[in-house]
C-alpha cells in the first residue's frame, strides 16, 4: 500500500500509471520448491513484473538451466490461474536459472554470489535480491547461515536483499523467538518479509476498506452496537498428504496462530494513523496484545479441540483421522478447534469472539461475521429472533452480505430478515490475482504491508502457547472430542455458545 | 426468456412509459439462475444509422467484463417528425472470476427529430439510481453543449482520434466542464490506446539510478500508422508534461523541438509507419536507446533498452487491442480525474 522509507523518489512517467508501489528490478533465489513459478509467470503476462527480473532455483539435485526451464513450464502450465503462451514462455524462461548446491554447502553460497554478480552485470538486476524461503524450516538456519556468511544478505547503496519466510513461523513461542533470531541474525526485521497468503486475499484487504471507507459503520463498530463476532474457515479436506506435518502442528498451531488471528486483528484493528506498513502492523498487534488470557480452567471451557472420525463428505465416506496415511493410530492432534475470546480493549469489552477452524465439515468457507445487537423490542409486538448480521466471505464467492430485517407483504404484520448480497465475482468480471502473486509484487516493491511483523507473530504465539501446553500434558490434558466427518464440529463445540445464548451462524 | 440472449438483436420493443415495468417482468420470467449486476450506467450516443445494432454489439463485449445498466441510444436529428422507439434486452455471461450466470440491461432507444430536448429526459429517466453515469460520446460535440445533460455526467467518452478541430472540441468540453464546476471527467479513448506504450516505457525509468537519463533524453521517434498522427502527438505531448519540456518551435507536426528545464533541446520525429497506432518508439539519452515496439504477433510489446543498433533480448509485455471494446473496458477500469492527459494535452494543444 505504501512506498517503503527506502524507496526512490517517484518516477514522473509513472504518473497515473499505477497506484500500487512500483516493484523493482532484482533477482528471486527460491530456495526448495518452486511453487510460485506460476505465479511470477502470470506476472510477466500481465507486464507486471519490472523490465529485469531473474529467477534462480537453488537446490541440490544435479540440473541444467534448461532441464529446470522445462520442468518449471510443465508445473506452470498445470497450475497457472491463465493459459501459458509459448512467446511469453520463452521471453520468460529466459530470465530462468538453476543454481546446484546442498544448503549446508558453504561454497556453493559463494558461488552463487559469484553468479548473481553476473547477472546483475548481465540483466540489469542492480543489485537487489529477494531470497524465498520454500525450504523445510529447520534448513532455515544453515540458508541464512550461509548466505550471511557470503555476504549476500547485504548490498551496496541503492540495492536492496530481502528474505521472505513461509509459515510456519515456529510451532510455539520459543521456536518463533529462535526463528526471528536466526534470521536476525543474517537480516534486519525491514529486511524480513513473512508471508501469510490469507493477507493477499482481495477480501481480507477489503476489511480495512469496509470498515474506514464507509462512514456507516464507523459509529456501530463497537461493544455498544455489536453482539458477537464469529470467524469460521472450515474445509472439507482431510489431512492428505500433509500428515508428516499436521501430526506435529494441529489445527490451532497451522490455522489459528496465523490466519485466523491476521483475520481477526483486521476486524479489531484501530484506525492507523496512515496506510504505512508500520501504522497497521502496529494496530494489530496491539488487537493480539488485548487477547484476554486463560487460566488453565478458563482453557478447558473457553477452547474445544476435537478430531474427525470417520463419516461422509458430499456422500462419500471418508476414513477418520487416527485412519489417514502417516498418523498415529492414537493422535491426539486435533484436527477442529473452536473457542470463545475477548478482546480486553475499550473498543471490544465483552464481546465475544467465536473462532472455528476444522477439517472434513460438511463445506470448504472461510468467513467472519459481525452479529449486531437486537433493536428494542418495544415495538412490532415482537422479540425479533434474528440479529442483523454483516458477513464477510473470504473464500469460496469472495464477497460481503448484510442481513436485515423487512416486512413481509401481506395484510399481516410479519417480520422476516432478508439478505443483501455483494459477489465479487459478479460485480467485477475480472479475475483478481492469486494471493501470492500481489505479496510477491509487494515484496519486490519494498511493501510490508501484508506480510506479519516479528511482534506480530511473538504475540500470536504468546496467546497461543498456553493453550497448547495442556493439551501436550500427559496427565489432566484437557479432552480431546470426535466428530464424525461430514459434520460441523462436535456438539460440545456449539455449548460453547450455547452457554451465552447464541449458536454458530449456518453456512 | 425470450430477450435474454447472447445476440445482438435489439430485444423487445417496448412503450417508453413502461420500460422500468417491462424490465422488472423480464427479470420475472427469466428461467434458470441468472443474477442481474450494475456497477455504473453506460450510455452510448451516436447518429450513425445503424449504431444500434452495432453498439448492442460492443455492450455484449462490454458487459463481458463491467456490469452496468447500458442505455444505446441512436439519434435522426434531422428528422422532421419526432419520434422515439424503445427496446429492452439483457447480455448475460458467465463469470470468468465467479463461473456465474450475470447479466447487464440494456435499454436502446431510436430517437428521431428534436434530440436536444429529448436526450436528457429519455436519459435521466431511466438511470440505474446511486450509481455513477458515464456517457460515452460518439459524435462530434457541438454548440449548444446542453447543461441539463452535462451537468448529470461523471465521465464523458469520446475519441479524440476522429476529430477535425481539435481545439475546438476541447473549447466545448471544456467549457461543459466548467458548468460543472470541473466535476465531469473527460476520458480520450485516443489517450486510453496509449496505456501499455505508456506503461511500457515508463518501468524503464523505475529505478533512480536511472532517473539521470531522463534529463538526457536528446531524441525521440515515433512510428504511428495511418491516421493516427494525433495519437503520437498526445504521446509526445505526454513525455513533454510530464518532464517539464516546452516546445520551442516545429517545423511541421512532424518534427518537433522541445527544450528541457535545463535548456537542452530534443528533437522529436513523428513518422508515418507500421500499422499499429503506435508503432514504434525510441527515446535515446546519452549512449543509451530505449525502444518500445509492437511485436509482430499484435498483441505484444517488445520493451528494450541498449546502444543504438544493438540487438538485445527483449521483453514482452501485453500491448492491448485497439478495438472499442477494449478500449472502453480499459477506460472503465480507471477511476479519478485523467490530470496527466490534460498536461499531456496543453503540452501540444496548437499541433492537435
Amino acid at each position: 500500500m505504501n512506498r517503503a522509507a527506502d524507496q526512490p523518489e517517484p518516477n514522473p512517467l509513472r504518473e497515473g500509471i499505477s497506484a500500487r508501489a512500483v516493484p523493482q528490478p532484482c533477482t528471486i533465489v527460491i530456495f526448495g520448491a518452486t511453487k510460485l513459478v506460476p505465479a511470477l509467470y502470470n506476472l510477466a503476462a500481465d507486464g507486471d513484473l519490472p523490465p529485469a527480473v531473474i529467477i534462480a532455483g537453488f537446490a541440490r539435485r544435479k540440473k541444467s538451466d534448461d532441464d529446470f526451464r522445462r520442468d518449471l513450464e510443465q508445473s506452470t502450465r498445470k497450475f497457472s490461474r491463465q493459459a501459458v503462451r509459448d512467446e511469453i514462455w520463452n521471453t520468460f524462461a529466459q530470465s530462468i536459472f538453476y543454481h546446484q548446491s546442498e544448503f549446508g554447502d558453504e561454497s556453493g553460497y559463494k558461488r552463487l554470489a559469484k553468479r548473481l554478480d553476473e547477472i546483475d552485470k548481465n540483466h540489469g538486476t542492480r543489485g537487489n535480491r529477494l531470497f524465498y524461503f520454500a525450504a523445510a524450516p529447520d534448513q532455515f538456519e544453515a540458508i541464512l547461515k550461509h548466505l550471511k556468511a557470503a555476504g549476500l544478505n547485504e548490498t551496496c547503496k541503492g540495492s536492496w536483499a530481502r528474505v521472505i519466510v513461509e509459515k510456519p513461523f515456529g510451532t510455539d513461542l520459543a521456536s518463533a523467538r529462535e526463528l526471528n533470531r536466526v534470521v536476525r541474525n543474517s537480516f534486519t526485521e525491514e529486511q524480513t518479509y513473512r508471508i501469510d497468503h490469507f493477507l493477499g486475499k482481495e477480501t481480507a484487504q477489503n476489511i480495512l476498506v469496509l470498515r474506514f471507507a464507509n462512514a456507516i459503520f464507523a459509529p456501530l463498530w463497537n461493544t455498544h452496537y455489536i453482539d458477537h463476532v464469529q470467524i469460521t474457515a472450515a474445509e472439507t479436506l482431510g489431512v492428505g498428504t500433509r500428515a508428516g506435518f499436521y501430526e506435529r502442528a494441529g489445527a490451532l498451531r497451522d490455522m489459528v496462530q496465523n490466519h485466523l488471528l491476521q483475520l481477526l486483528c483486521l476486524v479489531a484493528m484501530e484506525p492507523p494513523t496512515d496506510l504505512s506498513a508500520d501504522s497497521i502492523r502496529d494496530e494489530k498487534v496491539k488487537v493480539v496484545r488485548s487477547l484476554r488470557r486463560w487460566s488453565r480452567t478458563e482453557i478447558a471451557a473457553s477452547v474445544v479441540r476435537a478430531q474427525y472420525a470417520e463419516g461422509a463428505i458430499h456422500g462419500d465416506p471418508v476414513a477418520g483421522y487416527r485412519h489417514e496415511e502417516n498418523v498415529n493410530p492414537d493422535s491426539q492432534t486435533e484436527t477442529f478447534v473452536a473457542l470463545r475470546l475477548f478482546i480486553d480493549n475499550w473498543r471490544w469489552a465483552d464481546v465475544p469472539i467465536y473462532m472455528r477452524v476444522g477439517k472434513r465439515l460438511p463445506k470448504s468457507a472461510t468467513e467472519i461475521s459481525i452479529h449486531f445487537k437486537k433493536a428494542p423490542a418495544v415495538l412490532f409486538n415482537k422479540d425479533l429472533r434474528d440479529l442483523n448480521v454483516l458477513v464477510i466471505r473470504i473464500q469460496p464467492d469472495e464477497g460481503i452480505s448484510l442481513r436485515i430485517h423487512a416486512k413481509v407483504p401481506g395484510t399481516s404484520f410479519r417480520i422476516e430478515p432478508v439478505k443483501m448480497d455483494f459477489h465479487y465475482g459478479t460485480s467485477f468480471g475480472k479475475a483478481s490475482p492469486e494471493a501470492y502473486e500481489r505479496l510477491l509484487l509487494d515484496a519486490m516493491s519494498g511493501d510490508a504491508t501484508l506480510f506479519a511483523r516479528r511482534d506480530e507473530v511473538e504475540q500470536a504465539w504468546a496467546f497461543i502457547d498456553p493453550i497448547e501446553e495442556p493439551w501436550q500434558a500427559k496427565k489432566d490434558a484437557p479432552e480431546l472430542f470426535f466428530y464424525p466427518a461430514g459434520s460441523w464440529g462436535p456438539e460440545v463445540a456449539d455449548d460453547l455458545l450455547a452457554r451465552d445464548g447464541r449458536a454458530w451462524r449456518r453456512l | 426468456m425470450p430477450a435474454i440472449s447472447e445476440t445482438y438483436s435489439l430485444g423487445l420493443p417496448v412503450e417508453i412509459g413502461r420500460i422500468d415495468q417491462e424490465l422488472k417482468k423480464l427479470w420475472r420470467e427469466s428461467e434458470g439462475a441468472v443474477t442481474r449486476a450494475s456497477l455504473v450506467n453506460l450510455a452510448v450516443y451516436s447518429e450513425e444509422p445503424g449504431s444500434l445494432t452495432s453498439n448492442t454489439q460492443l455492450m455484449a463485449g462490454i458487459t463481458e467484463d463491467h456490469a452496468c445498466r447500458a442505455i444505446v441510444i441512436e439519434a435522426d436529428c434531422h428528422a422532421e417528425d419526432d419520434q422515439v422507439e424503445a427496446w429492452i434486452s439483457a447480455h448475460c455471461h458467465v463469470r470468468r472470476a465467479g463461473g456465474k450466470q450475470v447479466c447487464s440491461e440494456q435499454i436502446s432507444f431510436r430517437l428521431k427529430g428534436g434530440c436536444a430536448t429529448l436526450l436528457p429526459s429519455i436519459v435521466f429517466s431511466h438511470l440505474d439510481s446511486d450509481l455513477p453515469f458515464y456517457l460515452w460520446w460518439q459524435e462530434e460535440f457541438r454548440e449548444p453543449m446542453d447543461p441539463q445533460l452535462w451537468t448529470w455526467v461523471d465521465r464523458v467518452i469520446y475519441d479524440s482520434h476522429g476529430w477535425k478541430d481539435f481545439s475546438a472540441q476541447m473549447r466545448l468540453l471544456e467549457s461543459a466542464q466548467e458548468e460543472t464546476n470541473q466535476r465531469i471527467v473527460l476520458c480520450d479513448l485516443n489517450w486510453t490506446r496509449l496505456d501499455n506504450v505508456r506503461f511500457a516505457l515508463a518501468q524503464f525509468f523505475d529505478h533512480p539510478a536511472s532517473h539521470h537519463r531522463l534529463a538526457k533524453i536528446s531524441k525521440l521517434r515515433i512510428d504511428f500508422a495511418s491516421g493516427f498522427k494525433s495519437t503520437a502527438l498526445l504521446f509526445a505531448g505526454w513525455l513533454g508534461a510530464q518532464l517539464g519540456w516546452h516546445i520551442e518551435n516545429a517545423k511541421s507536426s512532424s518534427v518537433l523541438r522541445f527544450i528541457t528545464p535545463a535548456g537542452r533541446k530534443v528533437d522529436a520525429e513523428l513518422r508515418e509507419r507500421g500499422e499499429q497506432p503506435i508503432h514504434e518508439i525510441a527515446l535515446t539519452s546519452g549512449h543509451v536507446e530505449f525502444i518500445v515496439a509492437h511485436a509482430e504477433c499484435g498483441d505484444l510489446l517488445e520493451v528494450l533498452r541498449g546502444k543504438p543498433g544493438e540487438k538485445g533480448f527483449p521483453q514482452l509485455m501485453p500491448a492491448g487491442k485497439d478495438d472499442p471494446v477494449s478500449l472502453i473496458s480499459e477506460e472503465l477500469m480507471r477511476g479519478g480525474p485523467h490530470h496527466v492527459y490534460l498536461h499531456a494535452v496543453n503540452c501540444v494543444r496548437h499541433l492537435l
